[in-house]
C-alpha cells in the first residue's frame, strides 16, 4: 500500500507541467532521468497489482519471459531519437510515454525479474550494456542533429551518458564475475 | 560461523585491549593530527590578528602563504590523519585485531602521506605554492607541490585497501553476519575516500604537465569541477566520521542504547551514494553550467540534508529515551539528566548543536539566489568554521578523551576530564564568536581570502572593522583551546595513570528489528553510486570540453 502511494505520487509529480518542462528541456535528463523515474513509479505500483490480480500475472507471465520481453521492447522504443521528438510535439505520444513506461515497462519488470533464472538476468543485463554502448556510439558519432528539439551538443552529452553508464554496467558485470557471494553470505 | 579459535581471539582482544602493534599505528596517526592542529591553530591566530588589522605579516611569510598552510594542515592533515587513526583503531577493536598485511599497508600509507606532505610543504614555505588549499588553475604552483599531492593520495589509497581487505577477510570468516557497525562506517568512509580522490588525481595529472611547461594551457572549468568532486566528498568524509561517533559512541557514554541499526546503515550508504555530485554546489556561480542543470543539482545537495535530518531525529530520540529512563521528566526537563560534566559527552553534544545553524547555513548557500549574496565572502569562512571547526573537530576532540587512553592503556582522570570540559567551553565560545562575526561581516560584503585592507579608507570597508576585531578575539580564545587540547592528548598518550579504558560501543535496543542483509551488499551500493556520478557529471563535463574556451596558461598571482 505504501509503495502504491509513493509510486502514484511520483507519477503525479512527474506529470506536473513545471516538472515535465524542466526535465524535458535537457535531452539527457529527459531520457536518463524522467523516463527511468517513470519506470520506477510503475515498479512501485506493481506490488499492489500483483496482490490484486494474482491470476493475471500467473497466467500471462508464468516464467517471466513475456514480461521481460515487453519491458525490453518498450525500453528500446524509448531510446530512439524519433520517439523523444514526437513525445515533445505530439500530445498523444507524450501520454503514451506516461502510460507505457510505468505500466508496460515498470510493472512487468517487477513481476518478471524474480522469475528469471540467473542466466536470464545476466542476458538481459548484458543486452542492455551492449545496447547502451551502441546507442552511445550512435549519438556521439552522428554528425547530424537527430532530434528537432535538441541541439547537437545535447545529443553528444546523451551519447556520453550512455557510454559512461555502460562502463558502470561493465564494472558491475566484472564484479559479479569475480566475486562469489557464497564466500561471504 | 565463527570458529572456536576466532571466538577465543575476540575474547582475548576484549580482555587485553588493543594489540600494541595496532595501538602504535593509531597513536602515530593521532599524533600527526594533533601536531597539525597546533601549527594550523597558530597560523589561524596569525590570520585572525591580520584581518582585525592588528598584525602585518612579513613579506617572507605573507598572508596567503599562511592561509595556504592553515587550510592544508587543518582541512587535509588534521582530518585525514584523525579519521584514519580512529577508524583503524575501530577496525582493530571490532574485527579482532588488524591483519599483519593490513597493518603494513597502513604504515606504507603513513610513510607515503608524510613524504608527500613534506614535498608539498617545502614549496609553500618558499612561497612557490601560494595557491591556497583548493589549488585549482589558473594559479600554478611549483610542480613539486603537485608531486607531494600525488603521494598523499597514494597513501590514502593504501589505507583504503587495507580497510577493504580487513573487512572482506572478516566477512569470509563470519559468513552471513553483519559487519559490526563501526566497521560498516569505516567501509563507507574509505569507499568515499577512494572514489572521491580519483577525480582530484585526474586533476593533478592534468596540472603537472602544465606546471612543468610541457603543455601551454589547461581547461580551467574541468579542473575546478574535478577538484570539487573531491573537495565536497572530503567534507562528507569528516561528517560521516563524526556521525559514526554520534550514533555509536555517544549513546554508550550516556548509558543508553543505539538508534535503529537498519536506519543507521541506510544513512551511511545514502551518504555514500549521493555524495560525490554534491560538489556542484560549490560551483553555483561558475559559468558554463546551464541554470536548469544547476537547479537539478540543488536537489542533489538538499537530498544530503535528508540523512542529516534523520541523524538529528535519531540523536534526540536516543537522548530523550536514555534521560527518561534515568528519571528525567517533561518535554525539556530530561535535558538536565544528560551527563553535561563528562567531556566525552559534552564535546560531541556541542558539536551537534553547532550543526543546527551550520546545516541551516548550508541550505542557504545551496539556494541559487542566496548564494549570490554570500559567495566568496567571509560568510563562507564562518560557515565552514562552524561545520568543520566545530561540528567535526569538537567531535574529534571528544573522541580523543577516550580513544587516546584506550590506545595507550591509560585512564582519563577527573582532573583531565575537567580540563576537557573547560577546553570544550573555550572552544565553543571562541568558534561561536568568530563564526558569527564572519557570517555577519560576510553579509556586509567583506571578501574571504583577502589580507587586511581598507581599500583606501573606503567607508564600506571601514564598516567591517568592528566585526573583524572579533576574529582576533575568537582566534585568541581558540589558541588557548588548541593548547589545552594538545596538552590533553599528549598527557593521555604518555603521562596519565596506567589503567584500562573501554572502547565505548553502544548496544542495540533489546527489541530491535533484524537488519536486512541487503545493506551488506557493497557491490550494488557502489554500482548505484557510480551511476549517480555518471549522471551528475556528464552534462557539465561534455559542455566544458566540447564548447571549451581557449585554455589558460599558468599564472603566478602572488
Ligand atoms: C585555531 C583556530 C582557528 C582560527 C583562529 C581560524 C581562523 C581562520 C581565518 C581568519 C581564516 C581566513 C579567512 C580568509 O581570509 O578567507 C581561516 C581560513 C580557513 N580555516 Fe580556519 N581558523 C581556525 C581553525 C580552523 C579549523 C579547526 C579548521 C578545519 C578543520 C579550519 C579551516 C579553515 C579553512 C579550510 C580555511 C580556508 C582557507 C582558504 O580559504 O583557502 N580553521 N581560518
Ligand atoms: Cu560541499
Amino acid at each position: 500500500m505504501n509503495q502504491l502511494i509513493i509510486g502514484a505520487l511520483l507519477l503525479l509529480v512527474l506529470a506536473l507541467p513545471p516538472v515535465r518542462h524542466l526535465l524535458e528541456s535537457i535531452m539527457i535528463v529527459h531520457m536518463h532521468m524522467q523516463m527511468p523515474l517513470l519506470v520506477v513509479a510503475g515498479f512501485l505500483t506493481a506490488k499492489y497489482m500483483q496482490e490484486k490480480l494474482p491470476g493475471f500475472f500467473k497466467k500471462w507471465n508464468r516464467n517471466g519471459l513475456p514480461g521481460i520481453l515487453l519491458f525490453v521492447i518498450i525500453m528500446v522504443y524509448w531510446t530512439l531519437p524519433r520517439t523523444m521528438d514526437e513525445a515533445l510535439t505530439v500530445p498523444a505520444v507524450e501520454i503514451f510515454k506516461y502510460v507505457s513506461l510505468p505500466f508496460l515497462a515498470g510493472v512487468p519488470l517487477r513481476d518478471s525479474w524474480k522469475k528469471l533464472s540467473v542466466s536470464g538476468k545476466n542476458t538481459v543485463f548484458t543486452g542492455f550494456t551492449m545496447l547502451f554502448f551502441g546507442m552511445g556510439w550512435l549519438y556521439i558519432k552522428s554528425p547530424e542533429q537527430l532530434c528537432n528539439n535538441y541541439l547537437l551538443v545535447e545529443q553528444l552529452t546523451l551519447g556520453w551518458g550512455f557510454v559512461t553508464m555502460a562502463v558502470c554496467m561493465v564494472v558491475y558485470l566484472v564484479y559479479k564475475a569475480l566475486v562469489d557471494p557464497s564466500e561471504y553470505e | 560461523m565463527s570458529t572456536p579459535l576466532q571466538a577465543l581471539k575476540k575474547k582475548t582482544n576484549e580482555a587485553l585491549g588493543i594489540r600494541p602493534e595496532d595501538a602504535v599505528l593509531s597513536k602515530s596517526y593521532l599524533l600527526v593530527a594533533f601536531a597539525a592542529l597546533l601549527i594550523g591553530g597558530i597560523l589561524g591566530l596569525l590570520q585572525g590578528l591580520n584581518r582585525a588589522g592588528l598584525l602585518d605579516l612579513p613579506h617572507w611569510f605573507n598572508y596567503y602563504q599562511v592561509l595556504t598552510a592553515h587550510g592544508l594542515l587543518l582541512v587535509l592533515v588534521l582530518t585525514a590523519f584523525f579519521t584514519i587513526g580512529y577508524f583503524y583503531a575501530a577496525l582493530s577493536h571490532t574485527l579482532g585485531g588488524l591483519l599483519p598485511k593490513v597493518r603494513k599497508l597502513a604504515w606504507v600509507g603513513f610513510g607515503l602521506k608524510m613524504a608527500g606532505f613534506v614535498l608539498a610543504v617545502i614549496p609553500i614555505l618558499m612561497n612557490k605554492a601560494t595557491v591556497l588549499y583548493t589549488f585549482y588553475p589558473p594559479m600554478a604552483a611549483s610542480p613539486v607541490f603537485y608531486f607531494g599531492l600525488v603521494f598523499i593520495v597514494l597513501g590514502v589509497w593504501m589505507c583504503a585497501f587495507g580497510c577493504f581487505i580487513q573487512v572482506a577477510n572478516w566477512r569470509k570468516q563470519n559468513k552471513g553476519k553483519h559487519v559490526p557497525i563501526l566497521a560498516y562506517f569505516a567501509t563507507g568512509v574509505f569507499v568515499l575516500l577512494f572514489f572521491g580522490s580519483i577525480p582530484v588525481t585526474i586533476e593533478v595529472f592534468m596540472i603537472i604537465p602544465w606546471s612543468l611547461g610541457w603543455v601551454e594551457t589547461i581547461n580551467v572549468m574541468v579542473a575546478r569541477t574535478l577538484f570539487w568532486a573531491f573537495g565536497h566528498t572530503l567534507v562528507n568524509i569528516w561528517y560521516l566520521t563524526a556521525v559514526s561517533a554520534w550514533y555509536v559512541v555517544v549513546p554508550k557514554v550516556i548509558g543508553g542504547r543505539r538508534f535503529s541499526d537498519t536506519l543507521t546503515r541506510v544513512v551511511i550508504f545514502l551518504l555514500v551514494i549521493m555524495n560525490i555530485p554534491g560538489g556542484f554546489h560549490h560551483q553555483i556561480i561558475d559559468p558554463g553550467i546551464a541554470e536548469s542543470v544547476k537547479f537539478l543539482h540543488v536537489f542533489m545537495s538538499l537530498a544530503i540534508g535528508l540523512p542529516s535530518l534523520m541523524t538529528a531525529y535519531a540523536m534526540f530520540s536516543v537522548f530523550e529515551k536514555t534521560a527518561k529512563k534515568k528519571g528525567g521528566k517533561g518535554v525539556f526537563g530530561w535535558f538536565k539528566k544528560l551527563p553535561w560534566g563528562d567531556v566525552r559527552f559534552l564535546a560531541p553534544m556541542m558539536a551537534m548543536i553547532a550543526f543546527i545553524p551550520g546545516g541551516a547555513g548550508g541550505i542557504v548557500q545551496s539556494t541559487n539566489q542566496l548564494n549570490q549574496v554570500v559567495h566568496n565572502t567571509m560568510w563562507i569562512v564562518g560557515h565552514f568554521h562552524l561545520t568543520v571547526g566545530m561540528s567535526v573537530v569538537l567531535t574529534f576532540f571528544g573522541i580523543s578523551y577516550w580513544l587516546v587512553p584506550y590506545l595507550s592503556k591509560r585512564v582519563l582522570t577527573p582532573k583531565l576530564n575537567k580540563l576537557g570540559v573547560i577546553q570544550t567551553i573555550i572552544w565553543s565560545a571562541g568558534m561561536g564568536l568568530m563564526a558569527i562575526a564572519m557570517h555577519w561581516v560576510g553579509l556586509l560584503g567583506s571578501p574571504r581570502r583577502t589580507s587586511y585592507t581598507t581599500y583606501f579608507d573606503n567607508a564600506t570597508a571601514l564598516g567591517w572593522d568592528p566585526y573583524l576585531l572579533f576574529l582576533a578575539v575568537g582566534g585568541t580564545l581558540l589558541m588557548i583551546g588548541v593548547i589545552l587540547q594538545v596538552y590533553a592528548v599528549v598527557h593521555l598518550m604518555f603521562f596519565a595513570p596506567k589503567g584500562e579504558t573501554e572502547f565505548p560501543i553502544a548496544e542495540e535496543e533489546e527489541d530491535a528489528a533484524k537488519t536486512p542483509y541487503w545493506t551488506e551488499r557493497w557491490g550494488r551500493i557502489i554500482f548505484v553510486m557510480l551511476l549517480v556520478i555518471a549522471m551528475g557529471y556528464v552534462i557539465p563535463m561534455v559542455e566544458f570540453i566540447v564548447n571549451a574556451p581557449p585554455g589558460s596558461p599558468p599564472f603566478k598571482t602572488w
